[in-house]
């Protein structure tokens, strides 16, 4: 039950803004509320329940349609709680971050509640149509947000990312439906291993599903809704689009289609894992050639979303235990960094990296915590994302070891291109006269981001707070694969 | 007559009787606008209480020598036609007056009404038509209705040439059948639909299949649809394109299941056909619209290629879930067209009428978002679940043909994206100019929106679960 009013929680908080006056103070405080109420919830399931979580705890079961024996079916396993958390943290740090949206806040913050309504609801789905309507739920307002608050370029990307990811996940709908078909139920606790279908029908079934989820990644190369996207979205909004959404189609990977469908994915996972390396190095190329802060940040994490790939792909404990971290520490790393970068775009009036210089004197904070950001991505040891960088790349070597290799060369280019970027923008001589008047990031914005820093070194160091939960999950989807 | 028989045609003798009330109050009463709306609305709902109240009681039976019939699946549609010319009334209700033809206008609803109520019912072939005529006969006069407008009379009169041919072509095909088997009723014709088909039986099938794709705009027969739905009278539009179009569905239902089960293989590929051409047709012309009624016609027109998909899977392991498709699709797509329509009324037209609307009228725009998603078939609205419904079924089928149907609803859905997307961006993206509408229209109109733009968004608590009893007890 809980864990339907964690999920219901923003939908009544979307409804209360509605209704609320339309005072800005107001509605900041009000909005800031209503996030936190989920994030202490899920706080309170952690500590409360953190040892038995398992596969899916605290879960619910209600019949939908009887002649589908599709169902609401909710529980919170260890797979997803991780990302369960980070949506709600996620959610309170869009909020905070928002202050660069003056326009219809109410509306606003509206739509950031009922993406996180979808959000939640996949991470905590155990029925395959319920899984794909809380997919589909995070659409329209994510088309909203990007489309009505966006930059000038933000109507023909809202549409084009509308149409890519309907379509993905309608072909992921169409695999769905053939699997509940043949597999009489879509309740998941009960597909485990393939809900008795053949190999031959395993595959018939993965292929549609992959598809599906690999768009909403986006892998390499079916990314090209995602630049346009990044670039215009508000900085709130891009916390939860590079945060969150992609991790719908990652998550979707290792806690449906390969645990329900072993043989199904097995003849595409070399591919999935080619498909990492490919998100990792043409990440890093493409990352290094823009002159556009925010245009760098985003390759960066598509990027880095290629070990997701990769550990999902593996086979193994150590590379989906990987794999289900790193989905985290993503989401913390990109955020910090989307915010970081409107907090200096905010400042200096630009984003290209040629126009910038020597911030770091002017703004220690914003600077260091953008070094901090980037050591992240390059996978610091220390840091959250190292840990889980090198497990998917440990994992994958030992299934695919060339695109194991390939995976850590791609570790090097990334530290190439965020070290020239620090160099270009932080350090060096202040660039323009007018940037010696510019002042660090205010209190507000210290506050979006202090705390995704202090994630980031406490997950680094204490990696067991979240690896604990995910483990036994990670070895029951390993007894179901039959792998080591 | 018997006391049964009289119950089972209850819904029909109550829209008789206040057909007949709301043409005298024409007659008799000069300033008679709201007198006849209110008769007629009240009307209108006495019939959908009494078919509730026969389909919660169980009621079924076969009258008549067996020409009439009530069970769930009968019961079931004269809701969805009720609950729609009840929309109609109120949305009708001010304009109308304004014209003062009110009680003609709401008289030829009601007309409609009854034609469509008594169509489900029928088991019998010249019966059918009977009813068809009954109900499309009214609905020339009210496409032709506005005569303020030029293209009112002239979709009129392309409706009224077409439908008659449609009409005759029908007739003809049944004529053909009833040739061949020596007997209009559903049950000896499925007697002679059953083995090697003779040629003439197939000739009379597909004549009757052509007719009833006139009637449903199915492409390539679809050519009336736009012209009549822009010059109609908005509530026109709106109660046509649902309300008798769901019947029909459902008489084609009823002939297909009942008369020639046998011949399945057969008819089933032709709608397979239909199907694809249809939805294509739709989507690709809907997509070049700059006018919201005639985009909502072609719309209607791949709606109906979309149902005739869940025609095209009545076979193998895939007939329960493709009739249950149907009753869910026809009430999924009644709820949200309806709504669409009504919110013309109130904005208007041109599409850019709706620049901006969210600034001007949230509420409005809201419920109009709502809709398009909706006919999008974004979840959990209703038009997701009847496409739901149409791909189990057709994955259920176990023929390679209707994969490909289901294929090309998959593309096609993502084909209307835009067009119906396109009003979202209109209204929530856009500045409002000089031409964003006002509010206009009264106050009951907005209501139904409202009313409408909740059942499609609790569609799945409330309305799956009703078609999924019914479907159960009914034909399949």
């Amino acid at each position: 039950v809980i864990t339907t009013l964690i999920i219901l929680i923003p939908l009544l908080g979307a409804i209360l803004m509605l209704l609320l006056p339309d005072e800005e103070r107001l509605l900041r405080y009000a909005a800031l509320g209503i996030s936190a109420v989920p994030l202490v919830l899920a706080l309170y399931v952690y500590f409360a329940f953190r040892d038995d979580l398992g596969v899916a705890a605290l879960s619910q079961d209600v019949t939908w349609i009887r002649s589908l024996n599709i169902g609401y079916r909710v529980g919170l396993g260890g797979l997803g709680f991780g990302m369960f958390f980070l949506s709600t943290f996620l959610t309170v740090i869009a909020v905070l971050a928002s202050r660069d949206v003056q326009r219809n806040l109410k509306q606003y913050f509206a739509a950031i509640f009922v993406a996180e309504v979808g959000m939640l609801g996949v991470f905590a789905a155990q029925d395959l149509i319920l899984f794909y309507v809380f997919f589909e739920i995070t659409l329209i307002p994510m088309y909203l947000l990007v489309g009505v608050w966006g930059d000038e370029n933000r109507r023909p990307a809202a549409i084009k990312f509308f149409i890519y990811t309907f379509f993905g996940s309608t072909v992921m709908l169409a695999g769905f439906l053939a699997f509940g078909i043949l597999a009489d139920t879509y309740a998941m606790n009960d597909l485990g291993g393939g809900g008795g279908l053949s190999r031959t029908a395993q595959i018939a079934v993965a292929a549609p599903i992959l598809f599906g989820l690999l768009v909403k990644v986006p892998a390499v190369p079916l990314h090209s809704w995602l630049l346009d996207v990044y670039v215009s979205s508000p900085t709130s909004t891009n916390v939860l689009l590079s945060g969150v959404l992609p991790k719908l189609g990652t998550y979707g990977l290792i806690a449906v289609a390969v645990p329900l469908l072993p043989q199904g994915v097995e003849p595409f996972l070399p591919y999935v894992a080619a498909f990492g390396v490919i998100n990792i190095i043409y990440g890093a190329f493409v990352a290094f050639l823009q002159p556009d802060l925010k245009a760098l940040v985003a390759y960066s994490s598509i990027g880095t979303l290629g070990f997701i790939l990769l550990g999902a792909a593996s086979g193994n404990a150590v590379g989906l235990n990987g794999a289900v971290f790193q989905q985290v520490a993503h989401g913390l790393y990109s955020a910090l960094l989307f915010i970081l970068v409107g907090v200096i775009a905010a400042r200096t009036g630009t984003r290209r990296i040629s126009e910038l210089g020597g911030l770091g004197a002017r703004m220690p904070w914003a600077g260091g915590l953008l070094a901090l950001g980037a050591l992240a991505a390059m996978g610091l040891p220390g840091l959250a994302v190292f840990i889980s960088e090198f497990m998917s790349i440990m994992g994958v070597y030992a299934t695919f070891p060339v695109q194991g290799v390939l995976a850590a060369l791609g570790i090097i280019l990334s530290a190439m291109y965020l070290l020239y970027m620090l160099a270009r923008v932080i350090f060096g001589p202040i660039e323009r006269p007018a940037y010696e008047e510019i002042g660090d990031a205010g209190p507000a914005e210290m506050a979006s981001v202090v705390p995704l820093a202090v994630l980031l070194v406490v997950l680094g160091v204490f990696p067991a707070l979240l690896m604990s939960i995910q483990r036994p999950a990670v070895d029951a989807v390993i007894t179901v694969i039959g792998g080591s | 007559v018997t006391g049964q028989a009289f119950i089972a045609l209850l819904p029909e003798l109550i829209s008789t009787g206040f057909l007949i009330l709301v043409l005298m109050v024409g007659v008799y009463s000069d300033s008679n606008a709201g007198v006849a709306a209110s008769l007629a609305t009240i009307g209108t709902l006495a019939v959908f209480g009494s078919a509730a109240v026969l389909l919660a009681t169980g009621f079924s039976g076969s009258y008549f020598g067996g020409g009439f019939v009530v069970d769930g699946f009968a019961l079931y549609f004269k809701l969805i036609v009720a609950g729609s010319a009840f929309f109609a009334v109120l949305a009708a209700a001010r304009w109308s007056g304004q014209t003062g033809d009110a009680p003609e206008y709401l008289t030829l609803i009601l007309s409609v009404l009854l034609g469509s109520t008594l169509l489900v019912s029928m088991r019998d072939l010249f019966g059918i038509f009977l009813a068809i005529e009954l109900a499309t006969i009214p609905s020339y006069a009210m496409v032709a209705f506005d005569r303020s407008r030029r293209e009112s009379a002239e979709g009129g009169m392309k409706y009224l040439i077409t439908g008659v041919i449609a009409s005759s072509v029908l007739l003809y095909g049944i004529v053909l059948i009833y040739g061949v088997s020596g007997s209009a009723m559903l049950q000896d014709v499925a007697d002679t639909f059953s083995g090697t088909l003779t040629p003439v039986a197939v000739l009379g099938l597909v004549l009757m299949i052509s007719g009833f794709a006139f009637k449903l705009s199915a492409a390539p027969f679809h050519f009336w649809t736009p012209d009549a739905y822009q010059g109609a009278p908005t509530s026109a539009a709106a109660f046509l394109s649902v309300g008798p179009k769901a019947a029909t569905f459902a008489i084609l239902l009823r002939i297909l299941l009942e008369g020639m089960p046998d011949a399945a293989p057969t008819w089933t590929a032709v709608m397979a056909f239909l199907a694809i051409i249809t939805m294509f047709v739709g989507n690709l012309f809907a997509l070049r619209q700059r006018n919201v009624r005639r985009m909502l016609a072609y719309s209607s027109v791949a709606h109906s290629g979309y149902i005739l998909a869940a025609f095209a899977a009545i076979q193998g392991g895939g007939v329960v879930f493709a009739v249950q498709a149907v009753l869910i699709y026809t009430a999924a797509y009644a709820v949200m067209n309806m709504g669409a329509f009504l919110v013309i009324d109130l904005v208007g037209e041109e599409t850019k009428s709706y620049n901006g609307l969210v600034r001007r009228n949230p509420g409005v725009a809201a419920s109009m978002a709502l809709f398009m998603a909706a006919l999008v078939g974004i979840p959990p609205l209703s038009g997701f679940f009847g496409k739901l419904w149409i791909i189990i079924a057709g994955a259920q089928s176990g023929s390679i043909l209707v994969y490909i149907v289901v294929g090309a609803l998959v593309v096609n859905t993502v084909i209307s994206v835009p067009y119906y997307f396109g009003i979202i961006r209109n209204m929530i993206l856009e500045e409002p100019t000089t031409e964003t509408a006002r509010a206009k229209g009264s106050g009951a109109l907005r209501i139904c929106v409202y009313v409408l733009a909740v059942l499609t968004t609790l569609f799945g608590l409330l309305i799956i679960p009703l078609s999924a009893l019914v479907g159960a007890s009914g034909l399949a």
